[in-house]
């Protein structure tokens, strides 16, 4: 929580930037349809496949046909034809699915379907791994496996993966990193959500840490992202000023490792965006509507104190915390109504949102009934027992007759020290609810409007106290940048998220002195970046594609952000995102000229780009014990290389 | 001078006058007339908060109806009453053009009593003595729903002889939730477990709130778990001299 809090105080001006997010949310689901033929059309004319799914069925249905006509897929008809036996077929010869986290395919069970028709799914998030190991769902939107101890998490793989017991994060995780890799190389389809669909660009935007959701957006032939319809933005401005708050809100990062901004296929790659219903137009046009302008950072979850007790797996719902407790009855059904009684309506889950959304208010329409499906069968609407329903019913009929009021409250008094005759408080039992961990206080003797009557004659002669205006101490917290120029700024950033920069004349030369401090005479090469007679010569040899045994891959980045630290990668004409994904180490190049102030001033760059990530720092993962553990699939050491020009 | 509308508020009335005479005679000290509508009952925040619109309704318009006949700003000792009334109020009639107007036109008259002191009256200082500590605990409407935590805190600071000493978690929520209490009554433990350890920490023996239901769970709660700390409303502390 502290971590958030001090993450959002970088940004000054986050107040105006929360009310602006929710403008620009409420504007996409107002106008969502145009947005949603707005992306179809340029998604298409990137070459992308753009199907709409109006329920879970549509969408794993979908799916399902995307798998069967996979290339493997086609493979194992051809043997199935030959009549080989199911026995003798390895789960190697099955189609392979890799997924990156995605909450929507959660919600649409897409796993339960798929390995149901005998395709394999292996989660490869890290906290999505472990839980699909121990067969179970996510607790948590953003780190699936928070209920778990790394002790959980050393025997799991201790039984499954055959290694031996260890506590250690930085091993298991390191564990993950080469089961999963081999999934990566191999998998037939990479199955991804979206954190933010684009539409005028008609992309996708994804914000991940570990790297796996690079892995499987950029080497499976086939690419799949579920998206859920409200995700749109209207452009890359807008998809800045989200992405200035969904990380901070999420983890409390500036920008999360990876944010990539997806437009075309890749080379040989299919790639297909289905754009999910399943309830939504539903909760649009109910009073719910508003929950649709929720972003998925979970920041609500973490700020509710009843989220906090029970855990994300009470709500039985893939959607859990406040906002699950709103959403799973619009987009479910009734029998989620009840999770909204679940709330002391504390206001934690409004303060935390980043779009600011009023969900002590959303909860409040649940119980009243407001949801759009919760009428059609359900016998108590209000998801309150019985009991709750007729005090309040009885409440209700005295609290509008002052008499009845009245009335009633001299008999709760005069009645009251008959449950408690030698004591101010009543113990009741614990089926009351209330008896279960307080005592009630007896009724006052005489109420206050009794009193009243007395106090009307008494005329006291007040003395008047020196009154003192409040002097206005409403510090304004402008955090002074100014003079911070931008190569200063992007080294503090870049060093704070475990990133190293080295400042050079002459990158050939810095990066021939460190290969060969670490003993590394073999890297993949972007083309252009550095003097490749001069690696020759110091006999480092070079690779444009990937190849398991290179350690260290050189890119030229496109630019340098310096309030996050971020270098942008794109691929395009003889580059590829591999050399900055698949080594331990990622070596990038930067012109001192091309760092700029904020992510606003570039996001305009991914343009015309099949797919651009903006990298800040290493791969890492907060999925064990939510301790911050370096290197998961992507590079774990990243260094920038700024050349001053 | 003056003039204001007490609304005691249900719980206050019922359980705490002692909380209400304070408030009079605070207000009155300070030179304010203080008139009590006595057709008053409650604002309707039970069956609200529960879901039960229709029941809270004919509370709601029993209120407004009651405080129409009469003029000047409307005070009350808790902030979630305030909150109902100048918000909730609003979303219970967002599709009833005539009775909206007219709960504006009330929302606009509503100050939890902290506030009005200290926002309109301008008073932090109301010549308070209390020798001894206290802690403050900031209650989710007022805090998060109205906004309110520095006027509390001033008044506070401005009691001679009283050392305020900082609540850990103070914003965190004690469990009370009206209907949530008895809804979820495991749940509702927990929390409260946890804000009267933070309370034990604070070593703070009076909590001072500005809500009469947060103090009757958190009293509850210590008088059942048989600890010694008490739990007071603000207008007991200022009124005490």
């Amino acid at each position: 929580m502290t971590r958030r809090i001090n993450a959002l105080e970088t940004l000054p001006d986050w107040r105006e930037r929360r009310q602006r997010a929710h403008a620009v949310r409420a504007e996409v689901i107002k106008n969502l349809d145009s947005y949603l033929d707005q992306f179809t059309v340029k998604a298409q004319a990137n070459g992308v496949i753009v199907h709409r799914a109006k329920d879970a069925a549509e969408a794993v249905k979908i799916v399902l046909e995307i798998a069967k006509d996979s290339p493997r897929s086609r493979e194992d008809r051809k043997e199935n034809k030959k009549e080989i036996s199911v026995y003798q077929r390895e789960s190697a010869s099955k189609t392979l699915v890799a997924k990156s986290k995605s909450m929507v395919t959660e919600e649409v069970n897409l796993n339960h379907a798929l390995e149901a028709e005998g395709i394999r799914v292996v989660e490869t998030d890290l906290g999505e791994f472990i839980v699909q190991l121990r067969g179970e769902k996510p607790s948590h939107i953003i780190t699936p496996a928070l209920h778990l101890k790394r002790q959980d998490v050393g025997e799991l793989f201790h039984d499954k993966l055959d290694i031996p017991y260890t506590e250690d994060i930085p091993t298991l995780t390191n564990t993950a990193r080469k089961v999963l890799r081999e999934v990566f190389l191999t998998a037939d389809i990479g199955i991804t959500g979206a954190n933010f669909a684009i539409a005028e660009e008609g992309a996708i935007c994804l914000v991940t840490n570990e790297g796996n959701g690079r892995m499987v957006t950029t080497l499976p032939p086939i690419h799949i992202a579920l998206i859920g319809m409200e995700r749109l933005v209207h452009n890359l401005d807008d998809l800045a000023l989200m992405l200035s708050l969904l990380p901070r809100s999420a983890t409390g990062q500036k920008l999360t490792s990876y944010t990539q901004i997806v437009h075309s296929p890749l080379n040989g790659q299919q790639r297909h965006f289905i754009l999910l219903d399943n309830g939504r137009s539903r909760l649009r046009n109910s009073p719910l509507k508003e929950s649709l302008y929720c972003i998925r950072c979970g920041s609500c979850l973490n700020a509710c104190p009843v989220f906090r007790e029970i855990g994300g797996h009470a709500y039985k719902s893939p959607y859990s915390g406040p906002i699950g407790s709103v959403i799973s009855a619009g987009l479910f059904g009734s029998e989620f109504v009840p999770l909204a009684q679940a709330s002391t309506l504390c206001g934690a889950c409004k303060d935390a949102c980043p779009v600011d959304i009023d969900l002590p208010k959303l909860l409040v329409r649940v119980r009243a009934d407001e949801s759009p499906v919760s009428s059609l069968h359900s016998s108590n609407q209000h998801g309150l027992s019985p009991l709750s329903t007729f005090s309040l019913w009885m409440y209700s009929r005295l609290a509008r007759r002052r008499r009845l009021f009245t009335l009633a409250q001299k008999f709760a008094a005069l009645t009251s020290p008959l449950l408690a005759p030698f004591s101010q408080w009543i113990r009741l039992p614990a089926f009351t609810g209330w008896g279960y961990s307080k005592d009630l206080p007896r009724f006052a003797r005489k109420s206050f409007r009794e009193k009243w009557e007395g106090m009307q004659v008494n005329t006291e002669t007040g003395r008047h106290v020196h009154t003192n205006k409040l002097s206005d101490k409403e510090e304004t917290l402008r955090s002074a940048q100014g003079d911070i120029d931008f190569v200063e700024r992007f080294t503090q950033e870049l060093t704070a998220v475990h990133g190293h920069v080295h400042h050079t004349e002459d990158p050939t030369r810095s990066i021939i002195q460190f290969l060969q401090s670490r003993n590394i005479n073999r890297i993949q090469l972007e083309p252009n970046v550095l003097d490749e007679d001069m690696l020759t010569q110091a006999d480092i040899t070079f690779s444009r594609e990937p190849d398991p045994a290179i350690r260290a891959g050189v890119t030229k980045a496109q630019c340098g952000v310096a309030d996050t630290g971020s270098v942008l990668e794109a691929d395009g004409e003889g580059k590829s995102l591999l050399a900055s994904l698949l080594p331990e180490i990622h070596l990038a190049v930067l012109r001192t000229s091309q760092i700029y102030p904020s992510l606003e001033n570039v996001i305009h760059l991914v343009k015309n780009t099949k797919s651009a990530v903006f990298i800040t720092g290493p791969s890492a993962t907060g999925d064990i014990e939510s301790v911050h553990t370096i290197g998961v699939h992507g590079p774990g050491e990243v260094h920038a290389f700024l050349v001053d020009d | 001078m003056p003039r204001i509308q007490l609304f005691i508020t249900c719980l206050v009335d019922s359980f705490y006058p002692q909380t209400g005479e304070a408030v009079v005679n605070i207000l009155r000290r300070l030179g304010v007339d203080v008139d009590f509508a006595r057709d008053q009952t409650c604002c309707g925040q039970p069956p609200f908060s529960a879901g039960l619109h229709a029941e809270a309704r004919p509370i709601a318009q029993h209120t407004i109806e009651v405080f129409e006949k009469t003029t000047g700003d409307i005070v009350m000792p808790s902030g979630s009453c305030a909150h109902m009334m100048k918000h909730n109020y609003l979303e219970l009639f967002r599709d009833d053009p005539v009775w909206l107007t007219r709960a504006q036109a009330l929302a606009n008259r509503v100050f939890e009593f902290t506030e009005y002191l200290v926002d309109r009256l301008g008073v932090t200082d109301v010549g308070a003595r209390w020798d001894g500590v206290l802690t403050y605990h900031p209650t989710c409407h007022a805090l998060r729903g109205m906004r309110i935590d520095r006027q509390p805190r001033a008044l506070l600071a401005n009691v001679k002889g009283a050392t305020i000493i900082d609540l850990p978690a103070a914003e965190d929520c004690c469990g009370f939730g009206g209907i949530f209490s008895v809804e979820h009554p495991e749940l509702s433990a927990e929390l409260l477990k946890r804000k009267i350890s933070n309370l034990e920490t604070s070593e703070s023996p009076i909590l001072v709130l500005i809500e009469a239901g947060c103090r009757m769970h958190i009293a509850g709660g210590l008088h059942r778990q048989k600890k010694q700390q008490r739990v007071v409303h603000i207008a007991e502390v200022l009124n005490s001299t």
